[in-house]
């Protein structure tokens, strides 16, 4: 009952969506309000049906109703009640699920937030927000409907994938998804301007704080999905330029590039057709995405098993929205209008060059994701594009644009003075060079690169500190109303220099690990030592283990630091998943300060010893601290006062304003 | 610098700078790419010493031998030929007899492989796409469905 | 009956989001041209905060000044706004078609790819559920339930261990002997079994772990017939096709004369392309032997019927196994049970459906039907 109720919600939500896509439309054509007005009340009905939808889905699964054949093939009752709700979403069926809840989560957030949205752009945007839900409804219900049933029940699910079976599902897909769909916002407002066939300053503002909302997300995301892979796949990779990887990094990137060129229509009018080109491409790699992962074309550690339907109808919505959006921006950008002119030199210049390196980035990493499907589609041969060639494009794109990030704040719009902005970082480009210095004195001259890197993060970082303190006129006005200068500085601002000081931050963190990262392999018997940057690992004992739906063999060892003073322990393990028969690798994870120690096991080997890999990872944890503080950089932005403004007040609270002063 | 001139020169430095990043993806895609095979195209494809391949297959029951330390040796057969695999290091956990393995490394003149990396990275299925590609390819292998 | 309830009312509520909207909408919005002058005048107040910042010079400050005011002066220009709303004929035939479409819609569609009438079927509710009701699976879960709270109840991994072996969950059969070996001590019948399904487990091989809890169950009892022969498998797996007929032939040897075993071991040796029986006993014992064990095949054939007999009342959903069923009492000439058999197998796969008739097929190919007579 419950399981069926859930079915039914979401052929109901189908339907819904199918209404809220047509009759706003219709109502945008004729101008007539009734039907305009229809698109929220949809939204925000149609987002509580998938709710329900998804509680009865999850309800099954925490009853471990195998009746559901979703529930049986991914759940076992043995299973943790956290892996028992996460593995909800832990297949292509359930994510699927979870995708369309959040687009209409974010449906009828838009349906909520925009009362004071032009009645017509409102309904455009639903409208388009609708007809993405419709789709993607459809394709779960047509092809991977989550509620199929068996009869008679099986007694025992499959279990989830062990790799799975982690906190990571419980965060990962989530804020991922939460990342991807969010541009769906930037994309149905991109194409209801189009359909409009006009865009004012008024539309800038209301898309940058869901552009900002879908990159906080999605930066998140990333984040947590490179932690995961590092801590749980066990050999100590944080990024493999894996496709579906990269499936998630375009969308960012070239999101990054929407989230700054916005900022250039809103305050200048200027790059409108730019912007919303890169709306539409954003979301237009988001979808991309999600037919990489789900279509299987792609050898990765994170496919679904495949279904050639599924491929082909997920390409058919890719073609359909992708082909769709950009024939209408090819009809109607001329009929935009064109806004303020700039000098190469000045702010507006240094955004449109970060939007230069940031997309032909995003094309690198595109062409190399693809490039392999082409290769096989025309002659056959079957290749794969791995870290060397993304090494050697993606890097070189991506440092000059790091270099130049600092001076972007810096610079005035409309007229910048390069000079006078390159003075006012000679204290940031000191420290650098200091940094480097005391890099190269540290690491023996061998590591140039290293030192390099870690002044170039050192820049990015006094930077972002130097932008806050000049702005704050420190130095310049006396303290005290520098810091009452500081306390007031728009959000926005804060938000800028935070974002790039985590970038800066992630940057130390790469540089450290990939350039000063040790590594040691052995094979120890219990009693034997093993050293590695400084500390000493002692193999104590391998012992059996039964977990709720594992077995495994823990190695434990106890690591002392240089000067033989034991620290602590570190227990890594190798793990049996019965149901599945799936054993995984439990690496064993020391934390000192932002490094860390990681310790993961091998085979045994025939004279009863094992195979132990030792890493010592520098700054490691620096990767996703810097993500954390994008994403803190992204909310303290996103709570700026004029993102939330930029609509009139409704007229009667206008005109009970004089009424008001009277009063008082 | 009129207007008109300053124009061009953002233009055009657009211009070169989209033609540099393009001539080093191209480059790049010629140089950092490796080709995948199976056992049994290896032999009558022309491979220069030294170049970068990846090998794919099944791990041949009964000849994976573990050497001192953590030097492995193990054959990667798709039923129409096989290749000794030697490599040094730890095992993916998903690494056993009879399953899909895909191994990136050279070839050595006595035609042995040698792998610096050895994934069994897969689907649901426990197959990795290639291998089930190839394997299909000569029968060895169906779909459960 | 509650679940057509409740979707009669989730439908009423989605047409009522799109009804009421129609019926309460407001005639007419706003300007657009007045958000655009909202932007511009915040933009004018954060120019004067910069300037009082002093992050912006004087005449930087004015020329933007003046340029968002041009901009202001575009907006409010004549003809820049939009018209007023209005309401028609065809907006309400629209509203209408949406207010129909969408029960007309979900109704059809879930018609297709809902079941309806399936309950759920939380899993302690089932084991919850009257025993005598339960399927063997559900039992089985019980008792798995019992054991994962109690996994030193030596007793119960005891009794699940065969339950599991017989239905071909080898792995957890494995698991199971080896506890019950672990908390009850080692017996013949816990290492028999455990080496039996060990070796089913990795798909007949009798491996070495299979062979050494063998080789317990003949150290607790030297003649163990079942143990010698499995063991004498092993080597012939192995290829050590001498030791194998060596262990066989004096396994033969050692058999009393009514053992069922000395057909098997008879057999093993002809598949080995050897006679039985050069040393041992007389021919005469021999051709008795034979005799005897074809009856004794003839009973472990009667045996393996009623086995399977047994697991199709147990778990009836398996077309197949009653296709075999009738098959076999047809061959042991058994016509009647052959009937009841297929009378059970219809009522249990249920008619009309395809495995019900399939098997109906099958029957009447080998001279089985119902018979009209019957009724």
């Amino acid at each position: 009952m419950i399981v069926e109720t859930g079915h039914f919600a979401l052929v109901l939500a189908f339907a819904l969506a199918l209404v809220q896509f047509a009759v706003p439309l219709i109502g945008g054509r004729s101008g007539d309000a009734r039907l305009m007005a229809v698109g929220g009340p949809a939204a925000i009905a149609g987002f509580a049906l998938v709710v329900l939808s998804f509680a009865a889905l999850t309800i099954a699964y925490v009853q471990s109703d195998f009746s559901v054949a979703n529930v049986w093939e991914n759940s076992h009752s043995l299973k943790p009640m956290l892996y028992k709700v996460t593995g909800v979403w832990g297949n292509h069926e359930g994510s699927m699920l979870l995708w369309v809840l959040i687009l209409t989560f974010f449906g009828a957030l838009v349906a909520w937030f925009s009362g004071n949205l032009p009645a017509t752009l409102r309904a455009n945007v639903l409208s388009i927000q609708g007809l993405i839900g419709a789709a993607f409804l459809l394709f779960i219900l047509a092809t991977s409907n989550p509620f199929a049933r068996i009869n008679p029940a099986p007694i025992e699910g499959r279990d989830l994938n062990p790799i799975l079976q982690d906190i990571g599902l419980a965060v990962h897909p989530p804020l991922l998804y939460l990342g991807y769909v969010g541009f769906s916002v930037c994309f149905s407002f991109a194409v209801a301007a189009l359909i409009e066939g006009r865009i004012d300053a008024a539309w800038a503002r209301w898309v940058r704080p869901w552009t900002l909302a879908a990159w906080i997300f999605l930066t998140g995301g990333i984040a947590m999905g490179s932690y995961w892979a590092y801590y749980e796949l066990g050999w100590g990779g944080w990024w493999f330029w894996d496709p579906v990887e990269n499936a998630s990094f375009l969308p960012w990137l070239s999101g990054t590039a929407l989230l700054h060129s916005a900022i250039v229509m809103e305050k200048r009018s200027a790059l409108k057709i730019w912007t919303l080109l890169l709306a539409i491409l954003t979301f237009s790699l988001s979808l991309l995405g999600t037919f990489l992962v789900r279509s299987g074309v792609l050898t990765s550690v994170h496919a679904f098993a495949t279904d050639p339907s599924r491929g082909l109808f997920i390409l058919a919505i890719l073609v359909f929205f992708i082909g769709g959006s950009l024939s209408l921006f090819a009809l109607r950008a001329s009929s935009l209008t064109q806004g303020g002119l700039f000098q190469p030199i000045s702010r507006e210049g240094a955004l449109v060059l970060n939007n230069l390196f940031l997309t032909t980035a995003t094309a690198t990493v595109l062409i190399g994701t693809l490039y392999p499907l082409l290769v096989e589609a025309v002659t056959g041969d079957k290749i794969s594009v791995g870290a060397p060639f993304f090494n050697m494009t993606f890097v070189p794109l991506v440092l000059p644009l790091l270099l130049a990030v600092p001076f972007g704040p810096l610079l005035a719009w409309k007229r910048g003075d390069l000079g006078g902005v390159a003075q006012r970082l000679f204290a940031a480009a000191g420290g650098a060079l200091l940094a480097v210095m005391i890099a190269l004195f540290l690491v023996d001259g061998t590591g140039v690169l290293a030192a390099f890197g870690i002044g170039l993060a050192v820049w990015l970082m006094l930077g972002a500190m130097t932008d806050l303190a000049l702005k704050a006129g420190i130095g310049n006005v006396g303290a005290r109303l520098a810091v009452r200068r500081f306390v007031g500085l728009p959000r926005s601002v804060f938000g800028t220099a935070l974002a790039h000081f985590g970038l800066g931050i992630t940057t130390l963190g790469i540089v450290a690990v990939t350039s000063l990262e040790v590594e040691e392999i052995a094979v120890m018997r219990p009693g034997d030592s093993l050293s590695a940057a400084g500390y000493t690992l002692r193999f104590e004992e391998i012992s059996p283990y039964k977990g709720p739906n594992y077995t495994e063999d823990q190695g434990r060892f106890v690591y002392f630091d240089a000067a033989g003073r034991r620290i602590g322990e570190i227990v890594s393990s190798k793990r049996l998943y019965t149901a599945r028969q799936m054993p995984t690798t439990e690496a064993g994870i020391a934390t000192r300060g932002f490094s860390q120690l990681y310790v993961s096991l091998g085979d045994p080997t025939a004279d009863g010893g094992v195979v132990v890999r030792v890493w010592w990872k520098p700054l490691v944890l620096l990767i996703w601290l810097g993500g954390v503080v994008m994403m803190a950089g992204g909310t303290v932005s996103l709570l700026d006062r004029r993102l939330r403004v930029g609509a009139p007040a409704p007229r009667r609270e206008r005109a009970a304003r004089p009424v008001e002063a009277a009063a008082e | 610098m009129t207007r008109k001139q300053k124009r061009l020169a953002v233009i055009g430095g657009a211009m070169v700078f989209l033609a540099l990043a393009s001539g080093l993806t191209l480059y790049a895609l010629g140089q950092k790419t490796s080709y995948f095979y199976m056992p049994g195209e290896l032999a009558g494809a022309q491979i220069e010493p030294g170049q970068r391949i990846r090998l794919g297959g099944l791990v041949e029951k009964g000849t994976v031998i573990r050497g001192e330390g953590q030097d492995i040796s193990f054959s990667v057969t798709d039923q129409v030929g096989s290749v000794t695999v030697a490599y040094s290091g730890i095992l993916p956990d998903l690494f056993r007899e009879e399953q899909g393995v895909v191994t990136e490394g050279t070839l050595r003149q006595d035609g042995v492989f040698v792998a610096d990396s050895v994934l069994a990275k897969h689907d649901e299925n426990y197959m990795p796409k290639e291998v089930a590609d190839g394997l299909k390819a000569n029968g060895l292998w169906q779909d459960e469905n | 009956m509650l679940f057509w309830i409740v979707a009669a009312l989730l439908t009423l509520l989605a047409c009522l989001a799109i009804l009421v909207p129609v019926v309460r909408a407001r005639g007419a919005s706003g300007l657009d041209t007045d958000h655009d002058l909202e932007v511009y005048q915040d933009q004018l107040a954060e120019l004067d905060r910069d300037v009082g910042r002093g992050v912006i010079g004087r005449t930087e400050a004015e020329q933007a000044r003046a340029e968002i005011g041009r901009r202001i002066l575009r907006v409010a220009g004549p003809d820049s706004g939009t018209a007023p709303a209005r309401s028609s004929q065809m907006g309400r035939i629209v509203a209408t078609l949406a207010v129909l479409a969408v029960p007309l819609a979900s109704w059809g569609i879930y018609a297709v790819t809902g079941s309806p009438n399936l309950p759920g079927q939380p899993l302690q509710a089932r084991l919850d559920a009257n025993p005598a009701d339960s399927s063997i699976e559900e039992l089985v879960a019980r008792a798995e339930g019992h054991l994962a709270a109690n996994p030193e109840d030596g007793r119960g991994w005891d009794v699940l261990a065969p339950i599991y072996y017989r239905m071909g969950r080898y792995n957890d059969a494995v698991v199971a002997y080896r506890s019950a070996i672990r908390l009850q001590g080692s017996s013949v019948t816990r290492e028999l079994g455990l080496g039996e399904a060990i070796a089913a487990n990795a798909g007949g091989t009798i491996t070495t772990e299979a062979q050494a809890a063998l080789e317990r169950a003949l150290v607790l009892e030297p003649q163990n017939p079942q143990a010698q022969f499995m063991l004498a498998t092993a080597m012939a797996q192995e290829g050590k096709s001498a030791e194998a007929s060596h262990a066989w032939r004096s396994m033969l040897a050692g058999l009393p004369a009514d053992s069922p075993w000395r057909g098997a071991v008879e057999q093993s040796l002809a598949r080995l392309g050897e006679q039985p029986a050069i040393p041992g006993p007389s021919a005469d014992d021999v051709d008795a032997a034979a005799l005897m064990s074809d009856k004794d095949r003839a009973q472990m054939i009667e045996d393996m019927v009623a086995g399977l007999d047994q697991r199709l009342r147990e778990n009836p959903q398996d077309a197949e196994g009653w296709q075999r069923l009738v098959q076999s009492y047809v061959v042991l000439g058994r016509l009647e049970d052959a009937r009841d058999a297929l009378q059970r197998g219809l009522d249990a796969l249920g008619r009309p459906s395809q495995p019900a008739a399939s098997l109906e097929t099958f029957a009447f190919e080998r001279g089985v039907t119902l018979g009209e007579q019957a009724e």
